[in-house]
C-alpha cells in the first residue's frame, strides 16, 4: 500500500515541477528588467536617430537625453533634439511621480511655449519616428501589466525568456512579446501587437557593458504597417550621472538642457 | 560704420564654421517665397529671399546668443528716402529692403538657480496662441500682420532680465529701459489693410505722406517692467505684472492737409501712431485632464486706448485741397481679457487645437468700433503623414461680433533634412474695419522653399 504521505509528496513535487518549468515566472523576469532599468536612470545619452521611409529616403536626427532617479519620486527625464535645424531645441520633459503617474511637457522653439502633453499620448509616434514617447520614458509600473513566459529560445545568440506582456488598461498596443536576455535582463527584441496584428517590431543590438550596465547601442524599430523604420544609434552614454533638479525644469527645457 | 557692421555680420556668419564645434553651435535658414495675390486690386508683392542665422555658445556659466535675420523682403515698397539697412528702434514705418535685424542678441550668466540676461531679447509669457493676453513686453512688427506667426512678429527689445528658480517655483523680472515702438506698413503696402487712406494711396495721382510719429522720451520713467511668478505642478500656474507701453497699435488724429502739385495731389492724412502707457495684472494656468491639454489666461489692464469708428474721425466726404481739423479719436478704458485653449490628439500625428478668447471693454462708449465684448475663436488641425514627411495645417479664426473670418491652409513636404517646400492659401472675409475683414483684398497663395542647416 502506498503511503499517503508519499502520494502527497508526489503531488507537491508535480505541482512544483509545473510551476518551475521555467526557473522564474514572467513577473520575476520583469522585476529583474525593472531593477536594471532603475539602475540605469541616472544617465546622459547622445544618440542619432535615422528615419528610413519605404522608398529608401533617409532623415537624420540627433538628440541628447538626460535622466535622473528622482526618489522618492520615480524619475525625471529630459530629451532635446540637436538637429536637424527644424527640430533643434525641440524638447520633451518628464516628471514621473510614480512609474505610472507622469507629468509631460514639450517645448517647440517655433512657438516659444512649453505645452503640457496628456499621458494618453505615450504610445504615439515620437516626433515622426517609429519610437513612441513611452520608449523615451523610464521604466513602467509593473502592476499595470500582466506577464507570462511563453517559451525560452535563443535570439541573436543570447538565451532569452520570451514573455507576453499585456497592459491591464486599454493602450494602443494590446500586447507585447518581449525577448529578455537571461542574466543580462535586457530586451533583445520586442514585438508590439494590436489584437492579432503585429504592428511594430524592435530589435536591440550591439550590446556593450557600460559601468556594469548592459546597453544596446543600436535599436531598430520597424512599423510593419507603413514599412517605415527608425534606427537609434547611441553615440555616447554615461551612467551614474548626478544631474541637479534644475536640469529637469521648464527653464532647462526651454534652453535645450543648458 | 556701415563697413564695420557688414564686416561684423560676415564674421558672425562665417566664423562659426571655422571655429571648433565644441565652442559654438550655429544654425540657419534660407527661405525663398513667392506670392500669387487672388485679388487684382491688391498691391503687388515681389518674391522674397530671407535668411536667418542663430549662433549660441555651448553651455557654460557665461553664454552668448545671436539671432540675425535679413534679406530681400518683397512685401515692402522701395523706400522713398535713404533708410538704414539695419532695422532700428526709432521708427514705426521702416520700409526697408534689403534689411538686417537682430531679433535676439544677448549675453547670459547662469547658475543652477539664477539666470541673468542682458541684450536684445524676446519674451513669451502667457499660455494662449496668437493673442496671449499677458505677453506684453515685445511690441509687434505689424508689417505682415497675420501672415507671420506670433513669434516672428515680435520685435526684440533691449532689456535686462533675471530669472530665479527654486524647486517648482520660478520668478522672472524684466526691465526694458528703452522705449521701442511697434512697426506698421506704409499705406501703399500689401499688408496695410483697408482704410480710406490706403484706398486713396492706390490712386496713381495721389501721394500719401507718412510721418514718423514723435516717440515718448527715452527716460527711466518711460521704461517698461514685467514680473512673472510661476509654479510647476499638477497645474502649472503663473501671476504676471506689467507696467509700460501698450504694444498694440492705436492712432491719434491731428489735421488732414491736402495740397496739389502739377499732376498729383499730396495728402497728409493727419493720423499718426500713438503710444500710451498701461498696467496689467494677469494669471495663467495649464493642466492635463484625460486626453485634453488645457490652458487658460486672464488679465485686467488699466488704461488701454481704443480708436473710435473711422466715420467719426472727421474726414470730408470729398477730398479737396485745404486743411481739416480732425476729431479726437481715442478713448481710454480698462479691459478684462481672458481665454481658454485646448489640445486634443484625434489620432496619431493629428492634433486639434481650439481656443476662445474675449476682451471686455469696461467703459465703452457707442463711438467705438469695438463692441463691449469682442470674441475670437481659433481652430487649428495639424496633421502629419508618412512619419511627418508631409505636414498639413488647417486654420480658422472667427470673430462673431463683426462676422469676420480668416481661413488658412498649408502643406509642407520635407525632401531631406535640409530642404522642404510648402504651399499656403489664405482668405479673409468681413467688414473693412474688422480685424480680419480689413485684409479682405489679401487673399493669396504663397509658395515657399526652405533650406535649413
Amino acid at each position: 500500500m502506498i503511503d499517503a504521505r508519499f502520494v502527497l509528496l508526489l503531488l507537491i513535487l508535480a505541482a512544483m515541477s509545473v510551476q518551475s518549468a521555467y526557473a522564474m515566472n514572467g513577473r520575476d523576469v520583469y522585476e529583474k528588467v525593472q531593477e536594471l532599468r532603475t539602475r540605469a536612470l541616472d544617465r546622459k545619452t547622445e544618440a542619432t536617430m535615422e528615419l528610413y521611409d519605404r522608398g529608401g529616403g533617409k532623415r537624420t536626427r540627433t538628440l541628447t537625453e538626460y535622466g535622473r532617479n528622482a526618489s522618492p519620486e520615480a524619475y525625471k527625464a529630459l530629451v532635446v533634439f540637436n538637429s536637424p535645424a527644424d527640430l533643434k531645441g525641440v524638447g520633451f520633459l518628464i516628471h514621473a511621480h510614480t512609474f505610472s503617474d507622469r507629468d509631460l511637457w514639450a517645448y517647440f522653439p517655433e512657438y516659444r511655449r512649453v505645452r503640457r502633453i496628456p499621458n494618453s499620448s505615450q504610445d504615439d509616434s515620437f516626433f515622426g519616428s517609429d519610437f513612441s514617447y513611452d520608449d523615451f520614458s523610464g521604466p513602467p509600473n509593473l502592476n499595470d501589466y500582466s506577464f507570462k513566459i511563453l517559451r525560452e529560445e535563443k535570439f541573436d545568440g543570447k538565451d532569452c525568456y520570451v514573455v507576453e506582456v499585456k497592459p491591464k488598461e486599454r493602450r494602443k498596443y494590446t500586447s507585447y512579446i518581449a525577448w529578455v536576455a537571461k542574466n543580462l535582463w535586457i530586451h533583445t527584441k520586442i514585438d508590439y501587437y494590436q489584437g492579432r496584428d503585429l504592428y511594430r517590431s524592435g530589435v536591440f543590438r550591439d550590446m556593450r557593458n557600460i559601468d556594469g550596465i548592459p546597453t544596446p547601442f543600436r535599436i531598430e524599430m520597424q512599423n510593419l504597417k507603413t514599412r517605415h523604420r527608425t534606427v537609434l544609434k547611441i553615440r555616447n552614454i554615461r551612467y551614474r550621472t548626478k544631474f541637479s533638479d534644475e536640469l529637469f525644469s521648464q527653464r532647462a527645457l526651454e534652453r535645450g538642457g543648458r | 560704420m556701415k563697413k564695420a557692421f557688414i564686416t561684423f555680420v560676415v564674421f558672425a556668419c562665417l566664423a562659426p564654421q571655422c571655429l571648433a564645434e565644441d565652442f559654438l553651435s550655429v544654425s540657419g535658414r534660407l527661405n525663398l517665397r513667392g506670392v500669387i495675390p487672388l485679388n487684382n486690386s491688391s498691391p503687388t508683392e515681389y518674391p522674397s529671399l530671407l535668411g536667418r542665422v542663430k549662433i549660441d555658445t555651448k553651455p557654460a556659466t557665461w553664454r552668448f546668443h545671436m539671432w540675425l535675420e535679413g534679406g530681400w523682403d518683397g512685401s515692402v515698397d522701395l523706400p522713398s528716402h535713404d533708410h538704414s539697412v539695419l532695422k532700428t528702434w526709432d521708427e514705426v514705418y521702416q520700409s526697408t529692403t534689403p534689411f538686417l535685424e537682430f531679433k535676439e542678441l544677448y549675453g547670459a550668466y547662469s547658475t543652477d538657480f539664477l539666470e541673468i540676461r542682458a541684450g536684445v531679447q524676446r519674451f513669451s509669457w502667457g499660455r494662449l496662441d496668437e493673442y496671449p493676453v499677458n505677453d506684453l513686453l515685445n511690441p509687434w512688427d505689424n508689417t505682415q500682420f497675420l501672415r507671420k506667426s506670433l513669434e516672428d512678429r515680435k520685435i526684440g527689445v533691449p532689456s535686462l532680465s533675471a530669472r530665479v528658480n527654486k524647486g517648482n517655483w520660478n520668478l522672472e523680472a524684466v526691465w526694458v529701459p528703452l522705449f521701442v515702438p511697434y512697426r506698421l506698413p506704409l499705406p501703399t503696402e500689401r499688408w496695410a489693410g483697408y482704410s480710406e487712406i490706403a484706398a486713396l494711396a492706390e490712386r496713381s495721382d495721389v501721394e500719401v505722406l507718412t510721418r514718423q510719429p514723435e516717440l515718448p522720451p527715452r527716460t527711466l520713467k518711460n521704461s517698461s517692467v514685467g514680473l512673472r511668478f510661476q509654479n510647476t505642478g499638477n497645474v502649472d500656474w503663473a501671476v504676471t505684472l506689467f507696467h509700460g507701453y501698450d504694444p498694440r497699435p492705436v492712432f491719434k488724429t491731428t489735421e488732414l492737409v491736402v495740397s496739389t502739385q502739377p499732376g498729383r495731389m499730396l495728402i497728409d492724412p493727419g493720423v499718426e501712431p500713438d503710444f500710451n502707457k498701461m498696467s496689467s495684472i494677469g494669471i495663467d494656468a495649464a493642466t492635463v485632464k484625460g486626453d485634453w491639454s488645457i490652458r487658460a489666461e486672464a488679465a485686467y489692464a488699466f488704461g488701454r486706448y481704443f480708436n473710435t469708428k473711422r466715420e467719426l474721425w472727421g474726414y470730408p466726404a470729398v477730398i479737396a485741397p485745404g486743411s481739416y481739423r480732425l476729431n479726437p479719436n481715442e478713448h481710454k478704458s480698462d479691459t478684462i481679457e481672458y481665454g481658454v485653449g485646448v489640445d486634443y490628439r484625434l489620432f496619431e500625428d493629428c492634433l486639434l487645437t481650439m481656443q476662445a478668447q474675449q476682451t471686455v471693454i469696461m467703459n465703452r462708449p457707442d463711438t467705438l468700433y469695438d463692441r463691449k465684448f469682442e470674441t475670437l475663436f481659433w481652430g487649428n488641425l495639424k496633421n502629419g503623414f508618412m512619419n511627418q514627411k508631409v505636414e498639413t495645417n488647417l486654420n480658422l479664426a472667427y470673430n462673431p461680433e463683426h462676422g469676420d473670418i480668416m481661413a488658412k491652409a498649408n502643406a509642407w513636404y520635407v525632401f531631406t533634412d535640409y530642404w522642404k517646400a510648402g504651399l499656403t492659401a489664405v482668405a479673409f472675409w468681413g467688414p473693412y474695419e474688422s480685424l480680419f475683414g480689413r485684409y479682405s483684398k489679401n487673399d493669396q497663395i504663397e509658395a515657399e522653399v526652405v533650406f535649413s542647416w
